[in-house]
């Protein structure tokens, strides 16, 4: 296992370096670069252009710039960002990226517990009438054309109903007094989510080995309770409540964002948590189980939903890889300043560091994830043992 | 006398696929009594597991009882609600699947697995008393206690298939039937699972139906035996008599194709020809196209399959009896 | 001896009608793939019936023409002022002056001599549907339901383009990677997390930057990028079952090369799977092109993609329904397509993985 784990690493490294490489020069053979609309300016001077561009280092011969931003690369040195001078890429990440996590973090968790519970229902109820039509309304609603459907979505509820606003991630009137800066609060948004999701989990993990089947419910209900009644005096005290006005303001621009990117994601899910579940319950030991005499509710959600979890729990992985990636849509329509903008405006502006940047950060972070997925799978089954070559 | 925990009666089933409906199970009746053990022997896909199954209600969803009844203790399970079967199942009924490899779910441990069936049935045990009760079971069946923290995949067929009667025991049944429970299995393996399913069935006088293509198994197992044939049964009767004196001329040419250790040296026969497709319904024999010397009422097409008793307690086809 | 070689074709042949005939009553059976099918074959017909029309001049390609057909849509419309106060006798509230056939005399600043009462003729573009335009037109007087169809040639002429080229490529990466292994193995994972490792929206508009993306283009960047990402992994999975099956160790033994079997035993057992995504990867090459499409970065004449594209530049996307035409059938198109091929697939899948079979 430990020389699996090397290898891969190893082999990562090299990939991530081939990705450098390959990025950079792809950035550099897009046609003009960041700052050939001062060519189009007649107030400035002659000069002012090629003074420009040795200020970046862009008059360089190609292969030096390569050379160079690879050693800066691994000595830390991102460059500064052309477009947003004097910050650097790091800045503009650590600023984008609460907003975007904030965001998807919520998406996936709602996303893959709803999926996951269509999922397992339709397979259970196969072929009847019920499950082709939530199976076929489910396939559309994971093909559905996507920016026509959350332009839709915005047009209905933010412009007829006027329930929600239409894009932006919060008022920004209602900013111009706060003593803080919004990525404070997401901070603190997320702190909060994750710690709910922890204890949670810990709490579904320590009541796994009660015997009776009640109390095992109510000690659920009951950490339930707690969290809720925590998170109560959580906002309602001290610093956070001082914060809760803001936090509520990105809470309610945050809603229809959310509903929207669940409903197709839920769907990816639910249809592949169906596929695997219906493989599942043609195995052996769910008919051992139905001969214990177990309830069909037990063996669905103890025996199949359970082995089935495994290729779900992967795929889920994968795509937390592609959460940036997704967002550039999402964030484009409903104007969310997060990664997947500054990844998009950073490739149409050609402004190199900050898309370097973030090429960078989502291919680590795939890379990372997809070894975690193959390391994690191996001990999420029992069965699958991890032999020496990938 | 021992009372009568088991009566089948009349029992037919057919599976619907593609090509039509497969008569899988065609009017079988028979009784087991308290604490005996009753062998069902047959070529594979003559219906011996589509009885079993039934037997628990645990067929395919395209599979249909169609007329019949079983009776435990005297209560009728055909046309029992889901909820009423659930009780039945495991604590009246219990089952040793063919395949124990598959049998146990891969991601849970045995011990859960055995834990969660007594939990269902008896609501109102302790953890500790549920542990001991596993202890107990697996002492019987000659597997340490440990077995319970482990993973289906750890352990070895043999010792899953122990696990899997253990947890057949786990909620006292009053019928256990053990599904070819060592076909998977190697020789050796094999006779021990035999020694312990018999020595568990005399300890605790269960009743048992042991389902078996091996008729020598058959033979060591059980006090009775029935014989199937495309889905009915073409001989029953009290073990030793079937062997001694069969009836049926599908038991006699059975029983020349197995070879014995003991006894005169014989030569094999084979049986020619493979069993009829079970889709077209015919009437008559079903043996007839393979019956070496078929008499007249076996080639008479028009005669209705049905047990007759030849001797006492010792019931054949009434088609073949007369055969070569 | 010609006799036999005769007999045994025409074995084998009725053997392969026998399995399609098999298949096709097993894929029938599948309610999901059955509702694929049709959604399929309606786009299909949608597609073909286009030229159809054109050919035996139906319709006239001046006027019906998906990219420069123009039709002069004339009305008719009473010039009215609108009261100051609502509810008024004809109006109920201030949105439903001027009402249909009407015009607001205030909206006609252009038009000075015109009086109350009078009629005035104008072309109104985008006309709703009407007898000689099913779906209306756009704002630039082309038909809908002409371009509708326009878009469907584009969607199955990408979709099984990108879909056949990148499965072909994935199909063969994927079981060398299986047969080979170790060092060639590992290069073709690493070679896919590389292509995975790539944000592919970005890298689209990258692409997009250095060409003027055509259809045809857009068909092979999107094969290419799909044959050589993940789908690699899961078809060198499936390569990997069968390539420890007893009929593979057994056509080693009787000494076939190394490239025998993997072209006649390894290959053939990969395709019902490599088939299976295919018919999936249709589904996001029409996905893909919509939104490439809706960002305005493809250099194609017409697909659903645009349409949904000119009418959000146009601003109708936000006034709602009143002008649904232009926005739901586009949008309504894509999502059923790319859902009818995701069905079809489930369908196949029942066929080819008897594990999934009812029956």
């Amino acid at each position: 296992m430990a020389e699996y784990i090397i290898r891969r690493t190893l082999q990562m490294i090299v990939v991530f370096f081939i990705f450098l490489v390959s990025s950079y020069l792809l950035f550099n053979a897009i046609p003009g670069n960041a700052f050939s609309n001062l060519l189009l300016n007649p107030d400035l001077p002659p000069d002012a252009y090629e003074k420009v561009l040795a200020t970046y280092g862009l008059d360089k011969p190609i292969m030096e710039r390569v050379q160079l931003y690879v050693v800066n690369f691994f000595k830390g040195d991102f460059g500064y960002s052309y477009k947003y001078y004097p910050k650097t890429p790091i800045e503009l990440i650590a600023e984008r990226l609460p907003r975007t996590l904030m965001l998807f973090a919520i998406v996936n968790i709602v996303a893959f517990y709803t999926g996951f519970l269509v999922g397992k229902v339709l397979a259970w109820r196969r072929g009847s009438k019920s499950e082709t039509w939530i199976t076929v309304t489910s396939v559309f609603s994971y093909t559905v054309f996507y920016p026509w459907f959350a332009l839709m979505m915005l047009w209905f509820f933010g412009y007829k109903m006027g329930w929600f606003p239409i894009g932006k991630f919060l008022y920004p009137e209602k900013w111009y007094t706060a003593p803080w800066d919004s990525d404070v609060i997401f901070v603190l948004m997320i702190k909060f989510t994750a710690i709910i999701s922890i204890i949670q989990f810990i709490a579904y993990i320590m009541t796994r080995g009660i015997e009776s089947l009640s109390q095992r419910r109510n000690l659920r209900f009951a950490s339930l309770l707690t969290i809720a009644v925590g998170s109560y005096f959580f906002w309602n005290t001290g610093d956070a409540l001082t914060k809760k006005p803001y936090a509520a303001d990105i809470a309610y621009h945050m809603i229809l964002p959310v509903i929207v990117v669940t409903i197709v994601a839920f769907a990816g899910t639910a249809l592949l948590t169906r596929t695997t579940m219906v493989e599942v319950i043609k195995e052996d030991y769910i008919l051992t189980a139905r001969a214990k005499g177990l309830s069909q509710k037990r063996i669905r959600d103890r025996h199949a939903a359970r082995t089935a979890l495994l290729p779900v729990v992967t795929s889920f992985i994968f795509t937390i890889v592609t959460i940036i990636d997704g967002s550039v849509l999402t964030e484009t329509i409903f104007s969310w300043p997060g990664m997947g903008q500054l990844l998009l405006q950073s490739v149409l502006e050609e402004d190199i560091p900050v898309a370097m940047a973030t090429f960078s950060f989502v291919g680590v972070f795939a890379l990372i994830a997809h070894l975690v997925a193959d390391i994690s799978y191996s001990y999420l089954d029992p069965r699958i043992r991890i032999k020496s070559q990938g | 006398m021992s009372k009568e925990v088991l009566v089948v009666d009349g029992l037919n089933m057919h599976y619907e696929t593609l090509d039509g409906l497969v008569q899988a199970v065609k009017d079988v009746s028979f009784t087991l009594k308290q604490g005996e053990s009753f062998g069902l022997v047959g070529e594979s896909g003559c219906g011996k597991t589509s009885v079993a199954m039934s037997l628990l209600q645990l067929q395919p969803d395209n599979a249909k009882i169609s007329s019949g009844s079983i009776k435990l203790d005297g209560i009728e399970l055909v046309g029992m609600t889901e909820k009423e079967l659930r009780t039945v199942r495991w604590d009246g009924i219990s089952i040793v699947f063919q395949g124990a490899m598959n049998a146990w779910n891969p991601v849970a441990k045995i011990g859960e697995q055995i834990r969660e069936a007594i939990r269902e049935h008896r609501p109102d045990n302790s953890k500790d008393e549920n542990t001991e009760k596993i202890t107990e079971l697996f002492n019987i069946v000659g597997l340490d206690s440990s077995v319970m923290d482990r993973y289906p995949h750890e352990l070895s067929g043999g010792m899953k298939q122990r696990a899997m009667i253990a947890l057949a025991l786990s909620c006292d049944p009053k019928v256990v039937i053990a599904d070819e429970p060592t076909t998977a299995l190697d020789v050796v393996i094999q006779d021990q699972i035999l020694k312990e399913l018999k020595k568990v069935q005399e300890l605790l006088g269960l009743s048992l139906i042991y389902i078996s293509h091996d008729i020598a198994v058959i033979a060591e197992m059980t006090n009775n035996m029935a014989v199937m044939y495309a889905g009915s049964i073409v001989e029953l009767g009290p073990t030793k008599d079937v062997f001694s004196k069969p009836k049926h001329a599908y038991t006699r040419l059975l029983l020349e194709s197995t070879p014995s250790v003991v006894g005169e040296k014989k030569k094999l026969r084979s049986l020619d020809g493979e069993p009829p497709s079970l889709i077209d319904e015919k009437k008559g024999c079903s043996f007839s196209p393979r019956c070496p010397a078929p008499s007249k009422e076996c080639k008479n097409q028009e005669l209705e399959m049905k047990l007759i008793e030849v001797v006492k307690g010792h019931y054949a086809d009434q088609c073949c009896v007369e055969c070569g | 001896m010609s006799n036999t070689l005769k007999e045994q074709e025409e074995l084998q042949k009725q053997l392969r009608k026998e399995a399609i005939r098999k298949n096709w009553k097993l894929f029938s059976q599948s309610k999901l793939g059955m509702i694929g099918l049709y959604i399929v074959a309606f786009f299909l017909f949608l597609a073909l019936l286009q030229p159809f029309l054109f050919i035996t001049g139906i319709w006239n390609p001046a006027i019906y023409d998906p990219v420069v057909g123009y039709d002069k849509i004339s009305a008719n419309l009473l010039v009215i002022e609108c009261p100051k106060e609502y509810p008024s006798e004809k109006y109920e509230s201030y949105e439903d002056c001027p009402g249909p056939g009407e015009v607001n005399i205030k909206k006609l600043y252009m038009a000075p001599d015109l009086e109350v009462g009078d009629y005035y003729d104008t072309f109104i573009q985008p006309a709703p549907p009407s007898r000689t335009h099913l779906l209306g037109t756009d704002s630039l007087g082309r038909d809908v339901f002409s371009q509708i169809m326009e878009g469907s040639q584009v969607a199955f002429v990408l979709g099984l383009l990108s879909a056949t080229l990148g499965v072909g490529i994935s199909t063969i990466l994927g079981t060398i990677a299986a047969f080979f292994g170790g060092r060639v193995d590992a290069y073709l994972m690493r070679q896919s997390d590389l292509v995975l490792m790539l944000p592919s929206l970005p890298l689209l508009f990258i692409i997009s930057a250095f060409a003027e993306l055509k259809v045809w283009h857009l068909a092979i960047v999107l094969g290419v990028l799909g044959g050589l990402g993940g789908s690699v992994i899961t078809i060198k999975s499936q390569a990997l079952q069968v390539k420890v099956k007893p009929y593979v160790d057994s056509a080693r033994i009787t000494g076939g090369s190394k490239w025998q079997i993997l072209f006649q035993h390894i290959l053939p057992n990969v395709a019902p799977l490599a088939l299976l995504f295919m018919v999936f990867s249709v589904t996001g090459a029409i996905a893909s092109e919509s939104v490439l499409s809706f960002l305005g970065l493809l250099n194609i004449d017409m697909s659903w993609g645009i349409m949904i594209y000119l009418s959000q530049t146009d601003g109708f996307i936000f006034s709602g329904l009143d002008f649904w035409w232009l926005i739901l059938p586009a949008g309504l198109a894509v999502t059923f397509l790319a859902g009818g091929f995701y069905l079809v697939g489930r369908g196949l899948d029942e066929v080819f993985n008897p594990r999934l079979r009812k029956r």
